[in-house]
């Protein structure tokens, strides 16, 4: 195999907490072609797919062009399926576009909004199947996207990678759900490109039993008066694993970027894990950063507060762990979509405090 | 309704309430007095059900019931109410939707009917005016940024709703300015029924002044070391505790 193709484990420090040349074993992701699926297309969303000969100059212009780390490159080798979509310059798609992405093996999906175009993008994957995605979206000027990523339960290892990058004034907003697999990673790199760009990304994982769940995220600051936002939350109990790492890199001269990242978790029990490691690198001047992120338990006052109303214990204990969620989920602006990854987090937290 | 009888209770194995005994009947407000350390916190978490406060002796009987036995949520569902010095803030749960949830959680426990949102909300409209607790109040995080006037006005207020045969009233004077504390004052006044008690627990003869005890006990070491009628918080209040609890020695 091609040394540059090899599968990280948890001696690479990116991977240390998801040991994926592990959870993969000899089989590896496999040759498979995995897909994306789409339910309905929206009338002016321009949809290819990726397996056709020939392709328009918008899909060249920007396939596999974004940042990559090792898992992506082997999609971008490997992924004979997938999709490209385009919403045309100045288009605003009002209904939300669901797509699922599905199977066992490798796809790649592309996803370019043209300056001022605007849509809200609900991300599902099914269950089952052993799948390895890569992501790539292209904001133009003033373009806003909402992503919603409402990834199910699994026992399989799904990695995905999600590069996005914004020009000047483009906003995307990601919000990702996790209820963990096998191994699951989600991989954000986030380049703000253009002054006036901003990504506010938040997301929930609950996990029981033994499933993991690792988001990572690089936030580039490329240019100066740009605005990132995180906050990650997680729940976890059983044997269950949550990992957080998030790099925020502020490049030289970006003076007047703007960055916050928040991450926590609630161990409901003893043998649950958060690794929960937000990292910082400065190289600009004037630049406004915060980071933070803890670990802990349900707070005794509240819970006694809750009970002498006549709050049962259990009762009490499922309003905490709601309402420690409560801040990352009302970030999701759709309501529609908001309620849809409230129900799935609702049903995940009655497995997890049950 | 209340009877205490020779109660000790040791918190992290030190013994704070040394044989205290107290008997409160319905329809009348007792006021516990005592200075700071004395086992006044104690004594009203020790009723709520906190955990960590071992009773190492005597017992507690609520309407002929062992409260001692009872969970703090079903201690709520029959009826008892602390109103806490530090109500807790607790982002993510708003207001009208905990008060919702608590008073469906005592409903369902006496085997009632639960209310509909738009019953709670209609009780509590017509409680909170009274108490001047506004609707934007209501749509804010438990708790979260409220001054302290707001939570103890939200305190009574789920008193109201609750319509408790017990409430203990633990220091609901700290940290009001005088106006705050005489709305407060006039929503506990406004509860006080013949069916109802009410344990008043204070430093200060400030409070009382505004809620008029038929009787006064005064908590000094963990024993109640003096008693009498409502004129004894001014006797307190001229001689201090320290007089008093050497008088009564």
């Amino acid at each position: 195999m091609n040394p540059a193709l090899a599968l990280p484990n948890r001696r690479v420090e990116e991977w240390k907490y998801s040991d994926l040349a592990r959870a993969l074993g000899d089989a590896g992701f496999g040759d498979a072609s995995a897909g994306v699926q789409m339910r309905v297309l929206p009338a002016c969303v321009e949809a290819i797919e990726l397996d056709q000969p020939v392709r328009p100059l918008w899909v060249s212009a920007h396939y596999g062009k974004l940042k990559t780390n090792a898992v992506s490159a082997l999609s971008l080798a490997k992924a004979a399926s997938g999709l490209a979509l385009r919403v045309p310059k100045g288009q605003v798609v009002a209904a939300p576009l669901r797509l699922t992405v599905t199977g066992e093996g490798h796809t790649r999906l592309l996803l370019v909004l043209e300056e001022g175009a605007s849509l809200t993008l609900l991300e599902e994957g099914d269950a089952a199947g052993t799948r390895n995605a890569g992501f790539e979206i292209v904001l133009g000027a003033n373009a806003e996207l909402h992503h919603v990523r409402l990834a199910p339960v699994s026992v399989a290892v799904q990695v995905e990678e999600i590069s996005v990058r914004l020009a000047g004034d483009a906003r995307y907003y990601g919000h990702f759900a996790n209820f963990g697999a096998k191994l699951s990673r989600t991989e954000l790199a986030i380049a703000l490109e253009g002054e006036g760009s901003e990504a506010h990304l938040s997301g929930v994982s609950v996990l029981s039993g033994n499933a993991h769940a690792d988001v990572t995220t690089y936030v580039t600051h490329a240019v100066g008066h740009t605005q990132s936002t995180q906050l990650f939350k997680k729940v976890v109990g059983g044997h269950g694993q949550a990992v957080y790492q998030g790099k925020v890199t502020v490049a030289k001269g970006a003076d007047g970027a703007d960055s916050r990242q928040t991450a926590k978790a609630l161990l409901l029990g003893e043998r649950a894990e958060a690794d929960l490691k937000p990292e910082l690198e400065i190289l600009a001047d004037d630049v406004k950063c915060a980071h933070g992120a803890a670990v802990g338990d349900l707070d005794a006052d509240s819970l006694f507060y809750l009970r002498t109303r006549g709050i049962s214990e259990q009762e009490a204990r499922h309003l905490l762990i709601h309402a420690f969620l409560e801040d990352a989920l009302s970030d999701i602006a759709h309501n529609e979509l908001r309620e849809t990854v409230r129900g799935a987090v609702s049903r995940a937290l009655n497995e997890v405090a049950a | 309704m209340l009877d205490i009888k020779n109660l000790h209770v040791a918190v992290n194995g030190k013994e704070i309430l040394k044989g205290l005994s107290l008997r409160v009947d319905a329809g009348q407000v007792h006021a516990i007095m005592g200075p700071n350390g004395s086992g006044k916190s104690t004594l009203s978490y020790v009723l709520a059900g906190r955990s960590g406060y071992d009773i190492t002796e005597g017992s507690i009987t609520y309407n002929g019931e062992d409260l001692a036995a009872l969970p703090p949520e079903e201690r709520a569902a029959k009826g008892v109410f602390l109103a806490m010095q530090y109500p807790v803030e607790i982002p993510g749960v708003t207001t009208m939707m905990f008060l919702k949830s608590a008073l469906n959680a005592q409903r369902r426990s006496r085997g009632e009917s639960e209310m509909d949102a738009i019953g709670v909300l209609k009780s509590v409209r017509a409680k909170a005016a009274t108490l001047n607790v506004s609707e934007e109040m209501l749509k804010r995080a438990l708790n979260v940024g409220f001054s302290g006037g707001e939570k103890k006005r939200l305190e009574i207020l789920q008193m109201a709703l609750f319509e408790p045969k017990l409430a203990i009233l633990d220091e609901t004077d700290s940290g009001l300015d005088i106006d705050a504390l005489r709305l407060v004052a006039e929503g506990v006044n406004g509860l006080r029924s013949p069916s109802r008690a009410m344990l008043v627990i204070t430093h200060y003869q400030r409070l009382l002044d505004y809620i008029v005890p038929d009787r006064i006990h005064v908590l000094a070491k963990g024993r109640i070391v003096a008693e009498g009628g409502k004129e004894l918080a001014l006797e307190l209040e001229a001689k201090g505790y320290e007089q008093i609890v050497k008088d009564a020695a």
